[in-house]
């Protein structure tokens, strides 16, 4: 075998905790810590960035880290339970021992942000990065301006991190507007799909833009950021394929010429619209 | 130059077998395919292309990454000697050097820190290529469109001809000259070996299509995304994806676990941008669910994609897909469709 890295090596991590989000039981974020000392401080992430999660036996599925690099020696991840490796994430225990793989792509333009207004567009449990991202900001809150967070999901249940949502309501630093597809009973925050409620927050567009949700959303949201008057560079979203390899080599998740893994997947607007087949 | 007499190749291939685990064109069931051989009789010199490519060699159809168990994981080494495959094409060895490009040293995306793939450097980095001149090219080979020759020398260790009765070597990487050197059976090659091959040049040329001046397509392709043409050239396909298995470039691989319990492995295999479970995520959204955008993949990635990303177009002219196709789907004349295509739109647009 060649000395090169091999990148294929899942990193040995335990299950610390997990936490049910929503009555249904299909979205659980689970957190895990490193069982190798020196893997943990090999591990240098920025919020954006993704892993492939493991698990030996099932394979592996790409998802957004939902923890900040300020939250040290933990690793989240928000899991759906959707096919056949997040059906078996969701059997995990606390305790067990799983593999990731990563960081992998690139991250926020958390440089970029330093000294500005920050609009963060974000719908469904695609909010993992996003919270990432939020906490990271609200660590180092004195090198950025005001943060603004949109945030939809189909049903007050389906918010994810609702906790963490509720201490940010409180707080005066940051503003958050939450929204449900169809009205509730007992919902008294915003209704109404994450596109239109935007529209009506009608951020400032000087300000720049994280957009991060389902394609749909992502495809209906972009428009309107663009009319509201964002510069196209100040726009940016995190794509999502079934990434397999995570280092540009297996061909799923390209892009035109580029692959979401190794290129992506934060692009800004300006890169995308030269992309044609991006959503 | 060496010159071995075709009888009296065992010993060579016995000498190679040394230093090398040696591969050649073979027979494989029904079908021919580079295998790893035990004697010189088994090579298959009577043919030009394999009906599978070599890149089989270096990416195997299925490879095992590791291993697990209660024990922790375990990574196959290769203790094994490196690898000598006789018998290349030009097409062929062009088709490793590009998938080097992907997978190993030989280039990395401009500004980026590209990934070194293991398993494919612990097989290319030492191995030797033989690299045959094509006597006879098949009518399905286009290896000139893509500035190849059957009679090129490119990206081998050590260049041969087989001029009847003799196989002509020629040393042309160090390794390549380094092996010749232990080899002291041979014939020197006379004026009247250079003449035949030359001959022999000439003659293969005489069997090629016309080249067509492919320089445009990158550029036309750029502004085909969003054109009807993808319909036209994709309605016949069936996306059997037989021609991404032969292909001798195509790369994309899934990575999946075969085990029970507690045991088993995570092994890679071929995969194919054909096929519509390729993309789709476990949401149901799929981003290529329909043939025209596989196929347009397909295409775009070879002459386009790759292009932008590694400065060559990601198709050698050998032809495999041509054989292959079972609805006759002709990437030669996909290639003149687009070149030929009038856009529907304005070009300043």
């Amino acid at each position: 075998m060649c000395n090169c890295e091999n990148t294929y090596i899942p990193i040995p991590m335990k299950v610390e905790k997990i936490l049910i989000e929503n009555p249904d039981r299909s979205l659980r974020t689970y957190d895990l810590s490193f069982v190798n000392e020196e893997d943990r401080k090999k591990f240098t992430y920025m919020p954006g960035q993704f892993c492939e999660f493991s698990i030996l036996g099932k394979g592996e599925s790409p998802f957004g880290i939902a923890s900040s690099p300020t939250e040290e020696g933990i690793i989240k991840f928000t899991v759906s339970r959707t096919g056949s490796v997040t059906n078996e994430i969701h059997y995990l225990q606390e305790g067990d021992i799983v593999g990731i793989r990563g960081p992998m792509g690139n991250w926020y333009p958390l440089e970029k942000l330093k000294g500005q207004d920050v609009v963060i567009v974000g719908g469904g449990f695609a909010f993992t990065t996003l919270r990432s991202m939020i906490v990271f900001m609200l660590e180092n809150r004195d090198d950025y301006g005001k943060i603004t967070v949109i945030y939809g999901a189909r049903h007050p249940d389906l918010f994810i991190f609702k906790e963490e949502l509720k201490e940010w309501d409180k707080r005066d630093d940051i503003i958050l507007h939450l929204t449900v597809d169809k009205p509730v009973k007992g919902w008294n925050k915003l209704c109404g799909f994450v596109p239109a409620i935007t529209k009506d927050v009608k951020p400032d567009p000087t300000s720049w833009c994280i957009v991060c949700g389902p394609p749909i959303m992502i495809k209906f949201t972009l428009p309107v950021l663009l009319e509201i008057g964002f510069a196209h560079e100040k726009i940016y979203t995190s794509l999502e394929r079934r990434m397999k390899c995570g280092i540009g080599k297996c061909g799923r998740c390209g892009i035109g010429s580029k692959y979401i893994c190794i290129d992506g997947p934060v692009f800004s607007y300006e890169e995308l619209k030269k992309i044609p087949d991006a959503f | 130059m060496v010159k071995i007499k075709k009888t009296g190749l065992n010993e060579f291939i016995e000498l190679l077998m040394k230093d090398y685990d040696v591969y050649s064109p073979a027979d494989v069931g029904k079908k021919t395919a580079f295998k790893k051989i035990n004697s010189a009789f088994e090579i298959r010199h009577d043919i030009t292309n394999t009906h599978l490519s070599p890149k089989d060699v270096f990416f195997p159809q299925s490879e095992v990454l590791f291993q697990y168990s209660d024990d922790g994981l375990k990574v196959p080494q290769r203790n094994e000697k490196p690898i000598a495959v006789w018998g290349m094409r030009n097409c062929d060895t062009s088709s490793l050097m590009m998938l080097n490009k992907v997978f190993g040293d030989a280039h990395q995306m401009p500004g980026k820190d590209m990934y070194k793939d293991p398993y494919w450097k612990m097989k290319y980095d030492n191995c030797l290529i033989f690299n045959q001149a094509c006597n006879e090219p098949l009518s399905t080979c286009f290896c000139n469109w893509f500035d190849g020759n059957p009679f090129a020398e490119k990206g081998a260790d050590v260049f041969v001809v087989d001029t009847g009765d003799h196989f002509i070597l020629e040393g042309v990487s160090d390794k390549g000259n380094a092996f010749l050197a232990k080899y002291k059976s041979g014939e020197e090659a006379t004026k009247a070996d250079l003449d035949k091959i030359a001959e022999l040049k000439k003659t293969a040329e005489s069997y090629l299509p016309d080249v067509i001046d492919i320089k445009p397509l990158f550029a036309k392709m750029n502004k085909i995304w969003d054109e009807p043409i993808w319909e036209e050239i994709s309605t016949k396909c069936i996306n059997c994806g037989a021609c991404t298995f032969v292909c001798s470039t195509c790369h994309c691989f899934d990575v999946t676990d075969e085990g029970k319990g507690k045991k088993g492995k995570r092994i890679r295999l071929w995969d194919s941008c054909m096929f519509q479970i390729f993309t789709r995520e476990a949401s149901g959204h799929n981003p290529r669910g329909l043939s025209t955008q596989r196929v347009r993949q397909r295409i775009m990635h070879k002459y386009n994609y790759f292009m932008d990303n590694y400065e060559q177009h990601l198709c050698t002219g050998c032809g495999r897909c041509v054989q292959v196709c079972p609805v006759n789907l002709d990437i030669r004349e996909v290639i003149k469709q687009v070149l030929d295509y009038k856009l529907s739109k304005n070009e300043d647009n």
